[in-house]
């Protein structure tokens, strides 16, 4: 008995499932990649390092400025740059206005539609018109953050190594906080529309969290990645979590930490630094809590709604901040290469993202190695399918395919860009 | 009867189909003019037959995508190339002249006795293309553009002047003669209004080369008298232009 979802519908990238049973045990689950190999480690060999970022921040589309700004970390590690606390505030901004897009788009236009019994957002709007289009308008508002400060919705290239190359006006920062204030409460119907949804028991099972601990505030940012089981690692240390290793079917590295898969993204960052969420993020995670269930992947979807709630509220602060310190065109700061490793992790929209560079004394790349959320989660991933496809033995295939496919995009899966996922026959 | 349109995607990041689904304003009307009969990246909804407009984004990196850009290129009445990956190949054939089986091994960490992979090729290399939309991302604007001259029976525009022509139209200071940065604007497709120059940085070429008239080897010698060497300048000139050989062969 075999069960085959061909290629996966509204995820960003290519890839399916495959589950083979015998009886009622699972025998075989292949979580199946068929993007093409990209091999962008060995593409940016040989480059000066200013341009790393323009390169890598391609891996992805939807998650371009958290590639640009791991790899922009990574380069100022290496050539010891600290960013001033005008770049850290507008960095920091930018990664909250990506995860404002990419989770507007997630949750409203990819997820919902399986919740509510649709192909598509487009489709939905017929009857959701209002939920639709307010979504559309959050979605902007994310993307008008990143327009400003990177120079454009995809593949932007403003924020630099050592500073941001044109500094927002005022005015504009001004505008941008009034879009904020407006699509503050689709936030909140993200939150409205979710909270009826309880997790599928079939979907129940144990699973490790791993996310980056922020320091004091919830956010996407830090040097310090923490487990659900209480421990705490520096991010030069990420490849005792990461620990890829060859497997033998269709795709060539799995993440295990000590030996067990693991999960990254939203739903661990909220329930390990949930207690750091403030104003109404804050409130709505409390009330709230019971639903984000540890054991439960699904429960992903509404830790996303809570952050686009954090997201918008946290711009506003920022840009408060900004406004309140006033800007300076402070350039870009001068960068002095050496022989050199740099080593960095940030919060992108689906989970932790590293980068780590080696560089030559001219400040060309010698080595590379990324490594993405969805690579992280290819076996938690493949265990859930197992997990469903054994609690589900006796449904009729339909319902199952539509109980994986629920699943994995709950993950919100970026195949694309899972750089060390590969098909190999 | 509305056109039937389907939106594709080979192997790339997806940029391209994000910045249809980036036209927040306009999204839902544009979209109500046809009939999306496949669009992976947004909906499940599947549908064989003919197509009036096919959009395809990404290179040809397997045998896979070559199977499949046969199979929607056999459906579709007008095909149109959509971004860098699709016209010109863009950072995904940087580095075609590497052995892959190396890059395999470098990457993964294996040496696989069969693969699906092959060297990361654009569109035009396998099949008839009607338009090219070029850009890395398209410019949302551009494909607006596009789909409504389509609408009307028009072609859509082609950008066939450098970005320089762009950078002074907005009258930005030049980067090159005022910060001796790099810009590779003389010889890059125009059709992006200067983004790059415009925020005081160098053009790295994201747009790829005007129609075989980008004259790599006067850029090269003009960056050379500016302090830069060969093979910075040829890295540069690499990274979206994919078409290496005539690169290096021209820069001889």
């Amino acid at each position: 008995m075999k069960y085959t979802i061909p290629e996966l519908t509204r995820v960003e990238g290519h890839g399916g499932i495959d589950v083979t049973l015998k009886g009622n045990k699972v025998e075989d689950v292949k979580f199946n990649i068929f993007e093409g190999p990209r091999f962008f480690e060995s593409m940016i060999k040989g480059h000066y390092y200013d341009k790393i970022p323009d390169i890598t921040r391609r891996i992805c589309a939807i998650c371009t400025a958290s590639h640009s700004l791991a790899s922009i970390g990574a380069i100022e590690n290496a050539f010891e740059l600290e960013p001033t606390p005008q770049t850290a505030l507008l960095r920091d901004l930018l990664i909250h206005g990506e995860t404002i897009e990419s989770h507007a788009l997630h949750v409203f236009m990819l997820a919902l539609p399986d919740y509510l019994g649709y192909p598509d957002a487009i489709t939905m709007a017929s009857e959701y018109p209002d939920a639709v289009k307010n979504a559309l308008e959050l979605k902007k508002t994310g993307n008008m953050i990143h327009t400003l400060l990177s120079g454009r919705e995809v593949h932007g290239m403003n924020e630099r190594v050592g500073g941001f190359s044109t500094i927002p006006r005022e005015e504009d920062l001004v505008k941008l906080r009034d879009s904020l204030s407006r699509v503050k409460p689709v936030g909140e119907l993200a939150v409205e529309l979710l909270k009826n949804y309880e997790p599928p028991a079939y979907n129940n099972s144990d699973n490790l969290l791993i996310a980056i601990d922020p320091g004091e505030k919830f956010g996407f940012l830090g040097d310090y990645i923490i487990t659900s089981n209480g421990e705490k690692i520096h991010q030069s240390r990420y490849k005792e979590i990461t620990n890829e290793s060859t497997v033998n079917h269709s795709y060539a590295k799995h993440s295990l930490y000590n030996g067990e898969p693991f999960m990254v993204g939203s739903l661990p960052r909220v329930i390990l630094n949930g207690e750091k969420l403030e104003n109404s993020a804050k409130d709505l995670f409390l009330e709230h809590k019971a639903l984000l269930l540890q054991s439960n992947s699904i429960s992903n979807n509404l830790a996303q709604a809570l952050e686009l709630v954090h997201c918008i509220e946290r711009s506003i602060q920022d840009i408060d901040v900004l406004l309140s310190n006033g800007l300076t065109q402070e350039g870009i700061m001068e960068v002095k290469v050496f022989e050199s490793r740099g080593i960095n992790a940030v919060e992108a929209p689906r989970g932790t993202l590293y980068h780590d560079y080696t560089f030559n004394d001219k400040g060309e790349i010698t080595k590379a190695n990324i490594i993405t959320p969805t690579a992280q989660n290819a076996a938690n991933i493949e265990k859930d399918v197992k997990v469903i496809a054994e609690n589900l033995v006796k449904s009729e295939e339909k319902k199952v395919k539509e109980a994986l496919e629920l699943m994995v995009r709950a993950y919100d899966p970026c195949i694309s860009c899972s750089v060390h996922l590969t098909h190999i026959k | 009867m509305k056109p039937k349109i389907g939106i594709f995607s080979l192997t790339g990041c997806g940029g391209d189909q994000l910045q249809i689904l980036n036209m927040e304003d306009i999204l839902l009307d544009l979209l109500s003019n046809f009939d999306i009969v496949d669009f992976q990246e947004a909906s499940s909804r599947k549908e064989e037959g003919d197509i009036d407009v096919a959009f395809v984004e990404g290179t040809v990196s397997t045998e896979k995508d070559l199977k499949h850009l046969l199979e929607i290129r056999e459906r579709s009445k007008v095909l149109i190339a959509l971004g860098n990956c699709a016209t010109d190949g863009c950072i995904q054939a940087m580095k075609n002249d590497e052995d892959i089986r190396e890059r395999f091994q470098e990457v993964y960490g294996v040496n696989p006795d069969e693969f699906d992979a092959r060297p990361s090729q654009p569109l035009s290399e396998f099949i008839k293309v009607e338009y090219e939309i070029p850009g890395c991302p398209v410019e949302k604007e551009e494909v607006l553009h596009g789909i409504t001259s389509l609408l009307n029976g028009d072609s859509p525009p082609r950008y066939t002047y450098p970005v320089c022509v762009e950078c002074k139209l907005n009258e930005y200071p030049c980067v090159i003669t005022e910060k001796n940065l790099p810009c590779l604007g003389p010889v890059v497709r125009a059709g992006c209004d200067a983004r790059c120059p415009g925020l005081g940085l160098d053009c790295i070429g994201c747009r790829g080369p005007i129609e075989d008239q980008s004259n790599y080897a006067s850029e090269l010698l003009m960056l050379k008298e500016r302090g830069y060497d060969d093979d910075f300048i040829l890295n540069r000139l690499k990274v979206f232009s994919g078409k290496l050989e005539t690169l290096t062969e021209e820069t001889k």
